[in-house]
């Protein structure tokens, strides 16, 4: 029996050798957030967090990662307050189909996690494994750097751009970061 | 710290159009919560798996499924047999003779990727392995696999069409050899646009249930066109439209490749018939959809046009050649889309180009986003200025002299309204400082990296019939006694936001805050019939079935104020959540208030609108390509900015701007995600995106080595919204999404030509092409 922490529950599970984490989270676990769209590497939708890391989970072998903390898309918010990535994503219309969200959020919360004041260069960088195939990346860049301000200085942006009539974005429901953090789990 | 409290989650959208209100499903998706079929589960499913041929022709000469049906596991297995052979097609009600393709084929296979059959097991193991214990014994046939040996005389007949032509669309008016004659100057330019995959991230995956007893199907399915698919597979199982239903749950981006109901979505009901009820669900890998989904037409586009001195079109002549594979799919439309669009962008009147849809022994070409407007666009702007460069004039100033204008009737009796085309090249021209940078030789054109500009416009459809008489739209709008709202709309979200502008229409309509809004889409029990996602339709023929549906609703509820206050119906107005007597402007009661009240001892009345719209057109005549397609036009321009390196050969882009009269932003947000994604899909097509085969196998099935743009290297996108207010769009929107992809490859071509010289007439733009190009100090073709 294999001990894995997922989204800091215990799961004890009767694995088999060959089966990869995005199985037994979609298969077995019924964490259908987590896609795939090839199950090679390529793509980047099934990206997961395992200690903070952007991690494929379609080329990870359950098994092998018994003890250690992963994060799914289902892992992020918290009740009904999204994470401010999540939120971000939202507010600035980063999201059309929306296959490769899950992937692309977990990347985007491994890359702010280490470093909240990102280049463009280190978002092109950090994302460049997630296919985006809708949207193109625009939204999605805007997103990270907004999220991006809100996890590093823990307070909520109020605008974001006046001129173009965008939405504004908070912390979900005008929590700061660090609140968002501390709320009971 | 201070906190807003302004926070988007408490915001209210009283009067949502116009407003970048967020996605309607954007919590779902992000938390991951949001179903697709891809997701969907059930007690005791099975998993299907397609059988197919291994070669590009041949005939079928004996199935034995006997040893796979012997595997422990394998519940079901269905070849012809099982069926009535029944063909079916896209565009069947307009072109008969192009519905050619059976479910599941029984006598002969034409593609390596043919379906014959399907198993369905307890497992996907199992399935693969019941795959492998399949007998078939096939007798080869001779097979032609390029478009142009397929027209050859003697070459190999793949159906019973001459010399391979499965659709000829001649389009025919004036006299353009008169015209020729009568030119200053002709050209004639030959282009090739490759064929290209939609990779869509959500594969092509169904679950398909029959139940038995009762005799009814249901399958989950990711598509576009839920009706349409419904359609095709009541006719292939000789069922009743309404002993089927099909639902579509979120759908993980179309692109066209989810308009038609394909084998896979057959077999899995059959297959659940066989198997006594059990669900069965077939989802394709991502070699299976490079490989065996539908893909975008290569095609030759041969064009010559005349110009007088002074710069106008005189005629224009050409021919398409396009490679069709197996079977027609959507073809016909297609090469209506590769040829006809141009009367929308330019004013022509003497003009013949035939297209040629030839089939191959090659997986289906369909209808891939612009239908065959990206292919012809890359082909017409491209060639427009190379006629501008031998006039001496800039490509804008050319343009501008041939464009079409508003409320003009064009050569082929198209309509054209509302038309911000002149508005779009303009406001493009002065974003990217057109006359600062193109041409001008002291701007980044020594050394290296040299730096040009170029310009592509387009035009695109709102809407087409394509597979009925009509074209309508329905929608209902419920609003329950607790104050929530239902639009039941039949248009399938396929991840664009449909739902979301729809929403947005239905809530102003009706007068109240978007929140209140549930909707619920692309089910063919429960919403109205709609023809589906395609042909940039569903904002502008959906949105005006919502729009009515809305409408609708807000009159049944003041006609209950009308009657409880003794005010005159024509004097009541519900905006904003609140009930306004117009003549005096006051608020006579909020929504809630008013909804008490219908819903109350003495009314009891329920709000229940509905709304149907079917666009004004006219029947088009496909001998010649006259006719209204669609009830308004969309246009842009678009003008890219590059930076070529010289010595590499490496293309870089800077910024594109697109220009884009979409009549009315319902959701501005959403109309830049639209034309962000395009560009993106449109960079990738011109450099990298090339479905590659060899004897009609596909070479680089997989993202590795099928390159779509990632995020590294994604350029500076500007979109300029231009609006129109069209009389006949709902809130004056009209349709978009498709056409900010189609002039994209020419705009890059024609700014690669600014840069460093070269003219690169075939897709995808490669660095080893420039190179060559810049060695020769001439065009390639």
């Amino acid at each position: 029996m294999t001990k894995l922490i997922i989204n800091k529950k215990e799961y004890v599970l009767d694995l088999k050798g060959h089966e990869t984490l995005l199985e037994v989270l979609r298969d077995k676990l019924s964490l259908t957030g987590t896609k795939t769209a090839c199950e090679e590497s390529e793509c980047g939708t099934c990206t997961v967090n395992i200690n903070g890391k952007a991690i494929l989970s379609c080329i990870t072998l359950a098994a092998d990662i018994e003890g250690e903390e992963v994060t799914t898309i289902e892992g992020l918010a918290i009740g009904d307050h999204l994470h401010p990535v999540q939120q971000a994503y939202v507010d600035y219309g980063a999201v059309q189909c929306g296959f490769c969200i899950p992937g692309m959020i977990m990347s985007s919360k491994a890359l702010l996690d280490k470093n909240p004041t990102p280049t463009q260069e280190d978002i092109e960088y950090a994302l460049d494994g997630n296919i985006c195939r809708c949207a193109g990346y625009p939204k999605i860049f805007d997103a990270v750097y907004k999220a991006g301000e809100i996890m590093k200085r823990g307070e909520a942006v109020k605008e974001i751009d006046e001129k173009k009539d965008k939405f504004k974005s908070t912390m979900a429901k005008g929590l700061t970061y660090e609140e968002f953090l501390n709320l009971p789990k | 710290m201070s906190i807003s409290t302004n926070s988007s989650q408490n915001q209210i959208n009283l009067n949502p159009v116009g407003k970048s209100v967020p996605r309607i499903d954007g919590k779902g998706i992000v938390t991951g919560q949001t179903k697709y079929v891809f997701d969907v589960s059930f007690p005791n499913m099975l998993i299907g798996k397609m059988i197919r041929s291994p070669h590009p022709h041949a005939r079928i000469l004996r199935i034995d499924t006997s040893k796979a049906e012997a595997l422990a596991g394998v519940r079901a297995i269905i070849t012809a047999k099982d069926t009535y052979n029944i063909k079916y097609g896209s565009n069947e009600y307009f072109f008969p003779h192009t519905v050619d393709q059976m479910a599941l084929e029984s006598e002969k296979v034409r593609y390596i990727g043919d379906e014959i059959g399907a198993v369905a097991a307890v497992d996907e193991e199992t399935a693969l392995a019941a795959l492998e214990l399949i007998e078939v014994e096939y007798e080869q046939l001779p097979s032609v696999t390029d478009v142009l040996e397929a027209m050859k005389p003697g070459a190999p007949q793949i159906h019973d069409a001459m010399n391979n032509i499965g659709v000829i669309l001649p389009v025919n008016f004036g006299n353009p050899e008169r015209a020729f004659k009568e030119s200053f100057l002709v050209r004639e330019d030959k282009f090739y646009a490759s064929a290209a995959a939609m990779a869509a991230l959500e594969p092509h995956v169904c679950v398909g249930q029959w139940e038995t007893f009762s005799n009814k199907i249901t399958l989950w399915a990711s598509s576009q066109a839920p009706f349409k698919c419904r359609e095709a597979l009541a006719k292939t199982l000789k069922m009743d439209l309404n002993d089927i239903r099909v639902i579509k749950l979120a759908v993980g981006g179309g692109f066209g490749g989810k308009l038609e109901m394909l084998p896979m979505d057959f077999a899995s009901c059959l297959l659940s018939k066989k198997a006594g009820g059990l669900p069965v669900k077939i989802c394709y890998n991502r070699e299976e959809e490079f490989s065996f989904s539908r893909r975008k037409h290569a095609m030759y586009y041969k064009v010559k046009t005349g110009v007088t001195k002074d710069g106008l079109l005189t005629g224009m002549t050409g021919e398409v050649i396009a490679d069709g594979g197996a079977y027609c799919s959507y073809g016909p439309t297609v090469m209506a889309a590769a040829i006809m669009r141009i009367f929308m962008v330019y004013k022509i009147q003497h003009f013949r180009i035939n297209g040629y849809r030839v089939y191959t022994n090659t997986p289906i070409s369909g209808a891939m986003r612009g239908f065959g407007g990206v292919q012809s666009g890359f082909a017409i702007e491209s060639h427009m200025d190379l006629l501008a460069k031998d006039l001496g004039l800039d490509p804008i100033e050319f343009r501008l002299k041939n464009i079409t204008t508003p409320n003009m009737v064009t050569v082929n009796k198209m309509f054209l309204t509302t038309n911000g085309l002149k508005e779009c090249i303009e406001k493009a021209a002065v974003a990217s400082e057109w006359t600062h940078k193109r041409g001008n030789q002291s701007y980044h054109k020594s050394g290296i990296l040299r730096r040009g500009i170029g310009i592509g416009i387009a035009a695109d459809v709102m809407g087409s019939k394509m597979y009925k008489s009509h074209e309508s739209a329905g929608a209902i709008v419920k609003v329950e006694e607790d104050g929530s709202v239902y639009l039941f709309t039949g248009a399938a979200d396929t991840g664009q936001g449909s739902n979301t502008a729809l929403s947005q229409i239905a809530a102003h309509a009706l007068g109240v805050k978007y929140e209140r809004i549930k909707c619920k889409s692309g089910d063919t029990e429960i919403t109205p019939f709609d023809t589906g996602s395609f042909a940039s339709r569903v904002t502008f023929i959906s949105g005006n079935a919502a729009l009515r549906a809305g409408q609708d609703a807000k009159m049944q509820i003041l006609e209950i104020v009308a009657q409880e206050l003794k005010i005159a119906l024509t004097d009541l107005d519900l905006i904003g959540e609140e009930v306004l007597n117009t003549k005096d402007k006051t608020v006579l009661m909020n929504f809630d208030k008013a909804l008490e009240l219908c819903y109350s001892f003495n009314y009891g009345k329920q709000i229940i609108g509905r709304g149907s719209y079917n666009p004004k057109t006219t029947p088009i005549d496909f001998r010649t390509g006259e006719g209204n397609v669609s009830g308004s036009y969309g246009f842009e321009a678009q003008i890219a900015e590059v930076e070529v390196n010289i010595e590499t050969g490496e293309v870089k882009i800077l910024k594109i701007w697109d220009a884009h009269d979409i009549g009315k932003a319902i959701n501005p947000q959403s109309v830049e995600a639209q034309i962000e994604g395009s560009l993106a899909m449109g960079i990738g097509y011109t450099f990298t995106e090339d479905l590659r085969f060899k004897n009609g196998r596909v070479l680089n099935p997989n993202f590795a080595n099928y390159r779509v743009p990632r995020s590294i290297g994604t350029p500076e996108m500007h979109s300029i919204l231009i609006e129109t207010d069209d009389p006949e769009g709902p809130f004056g929107a009209k349709g978009m999404g498709e056409a900010s992809l189609l002039p994209t490859s020419a705009a890059i071509a024609n700014a690669i030509e600014d840069a460093c010289g070269v003219r690169i007439k075939d897709l995808p733009i490669t660095p080893a092409k420039i190179i060559q190009a810049l060695k020769d100090n001439q065009s390639i073709t």
